[in-house]
């Protein structure tokens, strides 16, 4: 194919300028977010829309030949990175991101994979992203940060190309692979979560190009070859991430499924099924043998949300969560998140039709896309999930593996509408693609997570402050690594990574909360004090914010705890300071808000 | 390009890795990374399209090589550094251009013609987000930003900083060092007290305590009146620390 050297001159200086704006537009947004000045919202969907609909008009237009189609999709990767890297250019920030940079510091530093890790505590034993940081930063002389921002970039313009590649394999249009890379890039973990610096992040380009391949081991030619490419790009994702790993093999398994039984897919459907099933083994092998506690971190998450949509139809509403409540989001961010849903429902009602009266003459292809409509149809019963507090999370992360089948499906859709009325079809997808970013990104993550902003308790991205990072230093500088303290969540986050220390935030086995419960002048439960002397605990973390402000994210350990969330703290003054007057704690560091003390259990006795 | 210039070049960055000035180090890694990428595909015959597909399918096999690396390194106990590292990427090359190598004897595939198109034609729009990004970053991270919030933190310093029971103190009293760290907030004097179980010992007295420094107070700390159990707090401003200690006389 010859570049059409005209129009690739015309979209690289179109898409430099708009980026260039964009870019500007997305700064300006952050600023005024961070000076509290009104627009930050406005002008953060201005950067992002002044780029995204030029760059999908080029990618869709007719006369782009593939090199600079591909050419669009890279520059489109690059630019959905920049909201990400504008929100923490300099460090961790985010909740997982604080569990992996511990990570990547420990390899340096011990040269060894599967440390424990107590911020996260599973993330040891999925070492595929902070190993291949933590390799990036060795071999470079890079700092962990600016090796995490590599290897994210790569794997976030990697998950567009993937799904234009498995997308031009299932259709074999480039148009139609580059629409559904733009409709993939509008679900909600796409600008902010899954570019974190977290496991999924990697995880879900390996899930792609596992797919890339399978679709190729399947259709051949070549099979055994890309038999192998499938199976080492599956266990890559198996080492890097449990729920992507078993969202691969749920993936994997709807495809198997969709070609069984087809005519003309007999060799095909074998293929899938065996690398189903050894994908299967590949990561119930690892869950058992390297990750057990893998099932036991997952399960309260997901049985905790099946009881709340229990209570939810029982009692008439309780256990359930008000979308966007308290939230400083704007309304048309709210409108559009309720929109995104009821849009999606009709452009996959519409692709699943299309798919219905168009026959495709090649028997495998016609099973991949029954498959991914049949992947993109689970985006709808997920959303039932972020009614309740604790299925929200959950949701949101299915939508990064459902939305993958629903842009696989609808693209043809969208390309279809623009050859047959493309006066028509232009405006509406173009309104279309706007409603669904904006609000498929406002569902998916809050404004404190996305717009810098002034200091508060309770927030993941906010209440790190200079104090409490200055306290983990000094704990650090002046009585080591690796103690083991207790801890709030936000504490912990900062202990736990840049401090080097071993904060436990408390669980329904280990309730160390009750530390901070009890009420001044009432005993500890003893329980309590006899495991943290047994487990050689030795200091505690006391943030007097907790007697203040009410967390943000309705946490102050972790999310099972048994502390009422009404809007206002949960914690009196007298409850966090009743430790200045208790023999068994000795205040060795406090700068206000901030307090550390050591624990002495063998002054227990009382006063002698 | 042929197998064994992609070879070439990936052991020659893996020497300049193992071998280079540190400068060198953050070019000669992505190199190694991309033979190695460029590798796989051609070991395993593995062709995809469109040919950005097939970039995309080098790019993330360099990137799956690392954590296969670091597991191998992990697996054998070698422990993962950069020499180890290094050393394990140029072991791949040799075996992937190898087997590579061995494939291409029974006739070598035709080369690509698009491949090296499409290949610039993604590098302009990476360089191009380079500049475009890297100055948006550049320019928000110098630009001014509203101040965090000041603190003023006091700690037990020097010896008293392990202090983990009881401390007995002598008839003469004790000299306590105390660290006094002050960030993001104007100079200030604030009051120094001692007090002992609920006793003020000597009235406040006032310590300057400058912007943005660390500095150390040693504050005495005068005998209890008996060897109980007693409560000492030391106040600086709203902080303070607290701990216990015993005097020389008999409880």
């Amino acid at each position: 194919m010859i570049l059409t050297v005209p129009v690739a001159v015309r979209s690289t200086v179109t898409l430099t300028l708009a980026g260039a704006a964009g870019a500007t537009a997305l700064v300006a947004a952050d600023r005024a977010a961070e000076w509290e000045r009104p627009g930050s919202f406005a002008l953060f969907w201005l950067g992002m829309l002044v780029f995204t609909l030029p760059a999908a008009y080029w990618a869709c237009r007719k006369d782009i030949g593939p090199a600079s189609r591909a050419a669009v999709l890279v520059a489109y990767g690059c630019f959905t990175y920049l909201p990400k890297l504008l929100r923490n250019p300099a460090g961790p920030l985010y909740h997982d991101e604080f569990a992996h940079w511990r990570q990547s510091h420990e390899i340096l530093l011990d040269g060894r994979l599967f440390e424990a890790n107590p911020i996260v505590r599973v993330i040891g034993d999925f070492p595929g992203l902070h190993s291949a940081v933590a390799a990036v930063s060795a071999l470079t002389g890079v700092s962990i940060w600016h090796a995490a921002l590599a290897v994210l970039i790569a794997a976030h313009v990697l998950v567009v190309l993937g799904v234009a590649v498995l997308a031009e394999q299932i259709w074999r249009d480039g148009r139609t692979a580059a629409v559904a890379a733009l409709a993939y890039g509008l679900n909600s973990s796409f600008l902010f979560f899954d570019t974190q610096f977290g496991y999924e992040s990697l995880a879900i380009p390996l899930m792609i190009w596992t797919l890339v391949a399978l679709h190729r081991a399947i259709r051949g030619p070549r099979r055994t070859s890309w038999v192998v490419t499938t199976l080492l790009l599956a266990a890559a994702t198996v080492v890097t991430h449990h729920l992507t790993a078993l969202g691969l093999v749920a993936i994997m398994l709807v495809f198997a499924a969709a070609l069984t039984g087809r005519r003309g897919c007999r060799p095909a459907a074998w293929t899938a099924w065996l690398l189903t099933l050894a994908a299967a083994g590949l990561v119930a092998g690892w869950l058992c043998w390297v990750a057990p506690k893998t099932a036991g971190y997952l399960d309260p998450y997901l049985g905790k949300a099946l009881n709340q949509i229990a209570g939810m139809i029982n009692d008439s509403g309780s256990g359930g969560r008000t979308l966007f409540r308290r939230s400083v989001a704007p309304w048309y961010e709210q409108k559009a998140a309720f929109a995104a849903p009821v849009l999606a429902f009709a452009a996959i009602a519409a692709a699943a039709w299309r798919l219905r009266v168009r026959r495709d003459p090649d028997p495998v292809d016609r099973g991949s896309a029954v498959a991914a409509l049949l992947i993109g149809v689970c985006y709808f019963p997920a959303a039932l999930l972020i009614l309740t507090p604790s299925g929200a999370e959950g949701a949101r992360r299915s939508w990064a593996f459902s939305y993958l089948g629903l842009a696989l499906v609808v693209a043809p859709l969208a390309v279809a509408l623009l050859d047959r009325r493309a006066r028509l079809a232009g405006p509406a997808l173009t309104a279309l693609f706007a409603v669904l970013l904006v609000g498929n990104t406002a569902a998916g993550m809050n404004p404190s997570y996305r717009f810098p902003g002034p200091a508060a308790y309770g927030s993941d991205t906010r209440s790190i402050t200079p104090e409490v990072r200055a306290a983990a230093n000094w704990l650090r500088a002046t009585q080591g690594r690796g103690l083991r303290i207790v801890a709030d969540r936000y504490s912990g986050l900062v202990f736990g990574s840049f401090g080097g220390e071993f904060p436990v935030t408390g669980s329904v086995t280990f309730p160390t909360y009750d530390l901070y419960l009890t009420e001044p002048g009432r005993p500890v439960p003893p329980a309590l004090i006899h495991q943290l002397s047994e487990w050689d605990f030795g200091y505690l973390i006391v943030d007097r914010r907790m007697a203040e402000q009410a967390p943000e994210i309705g946490i102050y350990f972790e999310t099972n705890e048994p502390i009422p969330h009404d809007g206002r703290p949960a914690f009196t003054l007298g409850q966090l300071t009743k430790f200045d007057h208790t023999p068994w704690t000795i205040k060795i560091y406090d700068s206000g808000d901030i307090a550390i003390y050591r624990f002495d259990f063998s002054a227990l006795g009382g006063p002698q | 390009m042929t197998t064994i210039r992609v070879l070439a070049a990936a052991l020659a960055a893996s020497a300049l890795l193992a071998a280079g000035p540190p400068a060198a180090l953050p070019v000669a890694a992505p190199i190694v990374l991309l033979a190695v990428g460029e590798l796989w595909p051609r070991a395993l015959a593995l062709d995809l399209e469109p040919a950005a597909g097939r970039i995309g399918l080098g790019l993330v096999c360099g990137l799956v090589s690392l954590p296969l690396i670091t597991l191998a390194l992990h697996l054998t106990g070698v422990l993962i550094r950069a020499r180890s590292l290094t050393a394990g990427l140029a072991a791949l090359a040799v075996l992937l251009g190898g087997a590579a190598l061995l494939r291409e004897r029974s006739g070598r595939p035709e080369a690509d013609p698009r491949w090296p198109r499409t290949l610039g034609a993604i590098a302009i729009p990476a360089m191009v987000a380079l500049v475009v990004g890297g100055a948006a970053v550049f320019a928000y991270v110098r630009l001014p930003h509203p101040p965090q919030p000041g603190y003023t933190s006091v700690a037990l310093g020097g010896w008293a900083a392990d202090i983990d029971g009881p401390v007995a103190i002598p008839h003469g009293g004790l000299d306590v060092p105390i660290r006094v760290s002050s960030a993001g907030e104007p100079a200030a004097v604030a009051p120094l007290s001692v007090l002992v179980d609920t006793l003020r010992i000597a009235p406040p007295h006032p310590v300057p305590i400058a912007a943005d420094t660390t500095s150390s107070v040693h504050v005495h700390v005068p005998a209890p009146p008996n060897g109980c159990l007693h409560r000492i707090e030391i106040s600086l401003g709203p902080a303070s620390t607290v701990f216990y200690g015993r005097g020389p006389a008999p409880c």
